[in-house]
């Protein structure tokens, strides 16, 4: 049967009409994983039996970034301080997709600790990137893209402090969505910058990204940060044909490849032609929330990076690579007696500023359109040219990171290196469902560009 | 802008602070790479912030309280005693 890129609405029809078991769609998969990911390396550990089939979704296969905590299941965070870490606990993105029917099939690739845009400073190795191999696939979620663009896996949970589901997304041509901080659980997510931190799906059509996004939002008694803002019957909403009032801002394409630039815009185009409203606006540049989170997410690291002292797990501090050495020691020293007015407080009031500068902004329009990235997958290694890859690389998705705000990247399709271009589509606080509405229309309007089928067919079965 | 250079020795005190050791190949490098970001990030200085309040929330969440129950579920009691795995 040609199960090859279909997506998990799809899949569960054939699993509910038994044209196919779930034990078959999990070997199906175990098989593609077996023949492509000695040369993808978009998984770290492999789960051989399904679970879950007695529930809604049947066992169908989900590969989560390595750094939620699985019950039973080796997770790494891509670091050798946990190589050997077995969590005694399962997070409650994974619970919570297990008791939906979801059945794991594997741990995915990520930058150590989720330091990083590449996956280059993972203890594993690189993910390559599935159009071009000599080429990274971003990061820090790079795994997850990569188990969806070469579909490795129909479904797959990143996280994101600042960009790393969405510019991972943008490289690899799939769906990653970033919901509002809060709005997702972190309990049994390793700990990166708390303030910023948040789960999301990676997935191949924007209605799986609803759907996934559905099981996850929702207070959660383990994590205070959750709210009980009520959580709207996303899918449905998908389907209410709404017509918006999108916001570009000039800031967001100062730097930014021409390539890329002039696809976004094409893209802008055809939202106005499908009858949206455009409109200019202004906000703070996003140069101002690289510094904001430079400073407040290396701080939060030191101290989270704090719990690892080799006595509760495993390994030690010796162990830790020289990215998280680096973000460790920043961040002490902007918390530092003394320093920390000048760093730590100043970032903190500029991102007040910034909160506030997307709140009048989201008075005027329903949602801000931007490029992803400023440029297309790098080569391995060439990061290294760059002192602050993994800012630079994120810089268009750091402001919205800093805000709390939910975002999405979208495929939009290709430069002339024949690499794929993201578009992302961010909206106002615990407005999910606006993004979502927006991005599926565009899906219906183009499919992309046809961009998932070009993957495939490097990657058949 | 005012380029500041970090020492050998803030360099060895961070380290210090934070339990990692370092060869002199990785202090030598931290000390630029740690100076490059430091001038980076003093670009913050150009935002006027002396009106701005620190003690904000990101979504403007507030009081978060849990009712005052006993989850069943995370509870390791038995009886009046705790009951942990048999561990000899």
């Amino acid at each position: 049967m040609d199960i090859l890129g279909k997506s998990v609405t799809e899949l569960l029809k054939l699993l509910k009409k038994k044209k196919i078991s779930s034990k078959e769609l999990h070997d199906y998969f175990l098989k593609r994983i077996k023949k492509y990911n000695p040369k993808l390396n978009a998984f770290l550990t492999v789960v051989d039996n399904v679970q879950s089939i007695n529930r809604l979704y049947r066992g169908i296969p989900l590969a989560v970034k390595d750094n939620f905590c699985t019950k039973g299941i080796r997770t790494t965070a891509s670091s050798k301080v946990l190589d050997d870490f077995i969590p005694p606990y399962e997070s409650t993105v994974t619970q919570r997709l297990r008791n939906a029917g979801f059945s794991i099939i594997g741990k995915t690739n990520m930058d150590a600790w989720a330091h990083g845009s590449s996956t280059e400073t993972s203890d594993y190795g690189p993910t390559k990137n599935p159009y071009d191999l000599t080429r990274v696939a971003g990061g820090s979620s790079g795994g997850s893209a990569v188990a969806i663009s070469s579909y490795l896996s129909p479904v797959a949970i990143g996280s994101e402090t600042a960009g790393s589901i969405r510019q991972p997304a943008a490289w690899s041509g799939v769906i990653g969505f970033k919901p509002t901080y809060g709005r997702v659980s972190r309990y049994g997510l390793i700990a990166m910058g708390s303030s910023l931190d948040c789960p999301g799906p990676l997935t191949r059509t924007v209605e799986d990204a609803a759907l996934i996004l559905q099981i996850l939002a929702g207070k959660d008694p383990y994590d205070a940060t959750t709210t009980d803002v009520r959580v709207p019957n996303y899918l449905k909403y998908l389907k209410v044909r709404k017509l918006l009032t999108i916001g570009v801002a000039d800031e967001y394409f100062d730097g930014v490849d021409d390539e890329i630039k002039d696809r976004v815009f094409r893209c802008i185009d055809t939202l106005k032609q499908m009858g949206h409203r455009l409109k200019k606006v202004k906000l703070i540049h996003p140069k101002y929330s690289i510094s904001v989170y430079t400073i407040v997410q290396r701080a939060e690291v030191s101290s989270n990076l704090a719990r690892y002292d080799g006595i509760r797990y495993g390994n030690s501090r010796h162990y830790f690579g020289p990215e998280a050495k680096r973000r460790i020691m920043l961040g002490t020293y902007t918390l530092s007696h003394g320093y920390y007015d000048a760093y730590y407080k100043k970032a903190q009031r500029v991102r007040g500023l910034i909160i506030e500068d997307f709140r009048r902004v989201f008075r005027e329009v329903d949602v801000i359109i931007s490029p992803t990235t400023p440029v297309t997958a790098l080569k391995i290694g060439e990061w290294e040219k760059y002192p602050f890859f993994g800012e630079l690389m994120d810089v268009l998705n750091e402001p919205a990171a800093v805000a709390g705000l939910p975002a999405i990247n979208i495929p939009v399709g290709f430069d002339s290196k024949k690499l794929p271009i993201g578009m992302q589509i961010i909206g106002g606080h615990f407005d999910e469902e606006t993004i979502l509405n927006l991005a599926y229309q565009f899906e219906k309007e183009t499919d992309f560009f046809g961009a998932k089928e070009i993957c495939l067919q490097k990657y058949k079965d | 802008m005012a380029e500041k250079v970090l020492s050998k020795e803030e360099v060895l005190h961070l380290a210090k602070l934070a339990k990692l050791s370092l060869t002199d190949a990785e202090i030598k490098k931290y000390q630029k790479q740690l100076s490059e970001t430091l001038g980076y990030i003093e670009n913050l200085k150009q935002i006027n912030t002396d009106k701005v309040a620190s003690d904000f929330y990101t979504t403007s969440a507030k009081n978060v309280f849990k009712e005052d129950k006993i989850s069943e579920a995370r509870m390791l009691r038995k009886g009046n005693y705790f009951r942990v795995k048999r561990i000899l």
